[in-house]
């Protein structure tokens, strides 16, 4: 990741004639090129209101907001808006232009040719996954508010803009197509590292879209700045605490990856030794169970002492357990699960072909939860300070 | 971005019904009813005796000139209506502006529920008896509709849309052109056929300042006791409001912004 600084906060306040108290008050806050920054807060904390005087919808009373480096007040409010993408919740789709119309809007305010605004619409509505062919005539109110939403980024990125504003995109889609879009839209930010501010009072879509996350108090006081993990591992004061509710270990497996935590290995029954071997192999376990698998070392089934045939000591294909197998990308959560479905709390990790690769157990998952990486210095603008056991389990955006 | 299966079953949906089938089954009744009535009081007339004094009155050229004069005197009431309160209208949903909406919506209703005859009595001692005059008092008997309209139309549209359009970049002028405008173009529209049809209706009244108009039919045939006339006076004036009520419609229809339910 980069670090330089694209949108820079200094000392923003804005107050409303006539309103004792700021509505946003000495706000500081730096954003390094590619990050997607979360704002999450109670309702009327002024989060959105912050996010809107970065494109000047709304004018700072004082302060100044740098965007690389240039100062936003020094520009045409409409030119510098044309350069920033922004996503609302209510899509703001114009109901009575084309779907390629609705996207075009921007280029054709920077006076692109025709063809150009043409082709960029197309390209982008293919881009979120829309075919151009089918969509490009559609009218808004033809489309599921999944896609409406999907032409709502296509329209914001119409003009590849480097800062992005997003004003709780998702929160109008029920709960599986938001589940995509946040989905489909990571996996875009991979692509394009935009530099985005993201606005929701909903924490566990902060949690998983963000690569910093800022809760916000009243008058958009900063309580903490800080990346997920830490965010979940340490809460800088009970507010905080509250605002993540309950769960937050378990919110922590959602970030964490089976590759990240320490792998064991179990003994392995190998076909051949499935019928007499596998006697003597299984007292060598000591009573805990062990793991047959076929010729390509594919995991097959779970077995222990109990599972031999009383008389010849030999295995039964279909004796033991079942296995749940998880990849190494599957998330702590998913190897949780595949742990409380085994016997033993054991889930086992196969590569890619489905061969046998390790096995993660439940003491592992313990002693990764109990040494999350303690907080860093809140708000110190320090995207990947994280420290940890291992290494390997820095989440960077490009794995989500 | 999408999974083949959504893209298919959008596919299949929605292509909107054609716009000139819709408009045909609309508006087809009007013109019918407006030709048999019509050709009803034609024939009624032909059919009967009439005197010198029906004859002086009955007769295309007679006839053609006070319809011109009534058409003439609603046309231009109606474009004056329109620049003055769709311009007020538009001016009156701008922020810095809306604090005087109650009062100039205070002020067209005035204009309104003064009885018509009443306010042109008054409006011609003090401005002399002409066309003009007529002219006025039909401009302030039907700002109101337009005015009232044109604030609530354009109040109407969503107001995230505008917000979108100023977040993207757009000029307030642009939000209010490609935006506001053409979303507010339904209702305001029917403001605009309520006050076409009110400037027709009230037309009728400027033969008293002798402003013209087939308002001249109706009251000789009421002073003169000649039924033919008075009947054809009132199925004229009738008919010609109801044909630039139909036009209202048929333009509403064309000029509606697609995309809107």
């Amino acid at each position: 990741m980069s670090h330089d600084v694209m949108i820079d906060l200094q000392q923003v306040n804005k107050f409303y004639r006539g309103q004792k108290a700021p509505v946003v008050e000495n706000m500081s806050m730096t954003i390094q090129q590619g990050e997607i920054i979360v704002l999450v807060g109670p309702s009327g904390c002024g989060k959105t209101t912050t996010m809107k005087m970065i494109n000047r919808l709304i004018e700072p009373s004082s302060g100044r907001i740098l965007i690389d480096g240039t100062d936003v007040t020094a520009l045409d409010g409409n030119d510098l808006r044309r350069q920033i993408g922004y996503v609302i919740q209510q899509v703001g789709l114009f109901p009575h232009m084309s779907v390629a119309t609705n996207v075009g809007l921007v280029p054709k305010m920077l006076g692109w040719d025709r063809k150009r605004i043409e082709a960029r619409a197309d390209e982008l509505l293919h881009l979120v996954g829309l075919e151009p062919a089918i969509y490009r005539n559609r009218l808004p109110r033809q489309l599921s508010g999944g896609q409406q939403q999907r032409v709502g980024v296509a329209r914001a990125l119409a003009a590849d803009p480097p800062v992005m504003l997003m004003d709780e995109p998702f929160g109008a889609t029920d709960p599986m197509t938001r589940d995509r879009l946040q989905n489909e839209f990571l996996r875009l930010q991979e692509q394009l590292r935009k530099t985005i501010v993201f606005v929701t009072h909903d924490f566990d879509e902060a949690i998983k879209m963000g690569t910093r996350i800022a809760v916000l108090g009243e008058r958009s006081k900063i309580r903490q700045f800080d990346t997920p993990e830490n965010l979940l591992a340490s809460p800088a004061d009970s507010t905080v605490a509250q605002f993540i509710g309950r769960g937050a270990r378990l919110k922590q497996l959602d970030l964490r990856r089976v590759d990240a935590i320490a792998w064991e290995d179990i003994p392995l029954i190998q076909p051949d030794k499935a019928a007499n071997g596998a006697k003597r192999q299984l007292e060598q376990t000591e009573g805990s169970s062990a793991l047959t698998v076929d010729a390509d070392n594919r995991p097959l089934r779970w077995v222990n002492a109990d599972d031999l045939t009383a008389d010849a000591g030999a295995l039964d294909g279909a004796a033991g357990q079942t296995v749940t197998t998880v990849e190494p990308q599957a998330t702590l959560r998913d190897a949780l699960d595949a742990m409380l479905a085994s016997r033993d709390g054991a889930a086992v990790v196969v590569d890619e072909h489905g061969r046998y690769a390790g096995t993660v157990t439940l003491d592992g998952l313990m002693q990764v939860i109990h040494h999350t990486p303690e907080r860093g210095a809140p708000g110190s603008g320090v995207p990947d300070q994280r420290s940890g056991v291992a290494p390997a389990a820095e989440l960077t955006p490009e794995q989500r | 971005m999408s999974s083949a299966v959504e893209t298919q079953a959008a596919a299949t949906v929605l292509t909107p019904p054609s716009r000139w089938r819709g408009l045909l089954r609309r508006h087809a009744t009007m013109p019918v009813i407006l030709t048999v009535v019509l050709l009803g009081t034609y024939l009624w007339v032909s059919a009967t005796n009439l005197d010198d004094i029906e004859q002086r009155f009955l007769n295309a050229d007679y006839l053609l000139r006070t319809a011109g004069e009534h058409v003439t005197l609603a046309a231009l009431t109606t474009v004056l209506v329109v620049a003055i309160a769709g311009g007020g209208g538009i001016l009156l949903t701008r922020p810095s502006l809306r604090w005087l909406t109650p009062f100039a919506t205070g002020l067209a209703n005035i204009g309104q529920a003064t009885p018509a005859i009443g306010l042109l009595v008054l409006l011609s001692i003090f401005l002399g008896i002409d066309f003009s005059t007529a002219l006025i008092c039909l401009v302030a008997y039907s700002v109101l509709p337009v005015l009232q309209n044109t604030i609530v139309g354009i109040n109407q549209v969503d107001r995230h849309l505008i917000e979108a359009g100023r977040g993207i970049g757009m000029s307030p002028l642009a939000v209010l052109l490609r935006i506001e405008l053409p979303l507010a173009v339904p209702v305001i529209l029917a403001g605009v056929r309520t006050a076409l049809v009110l400037a027709v209706g009230v037309a009728t009244l400027a033969t008293f300042i002798d402003a013209g108009g087939m308002g001249a039919l109706i009251v000789t045939g009421i002073k003169l006791q000649r039924e033919t006339i008075l009947v054809t006076g009132a199925v004229l004036t009738a008919a010609l409001a109801l044909t630039l009520d139909w036009l209202g419609g048929v333009i509403s229809d064309l000029l509606r912004p697609r995309g809107l339910d």
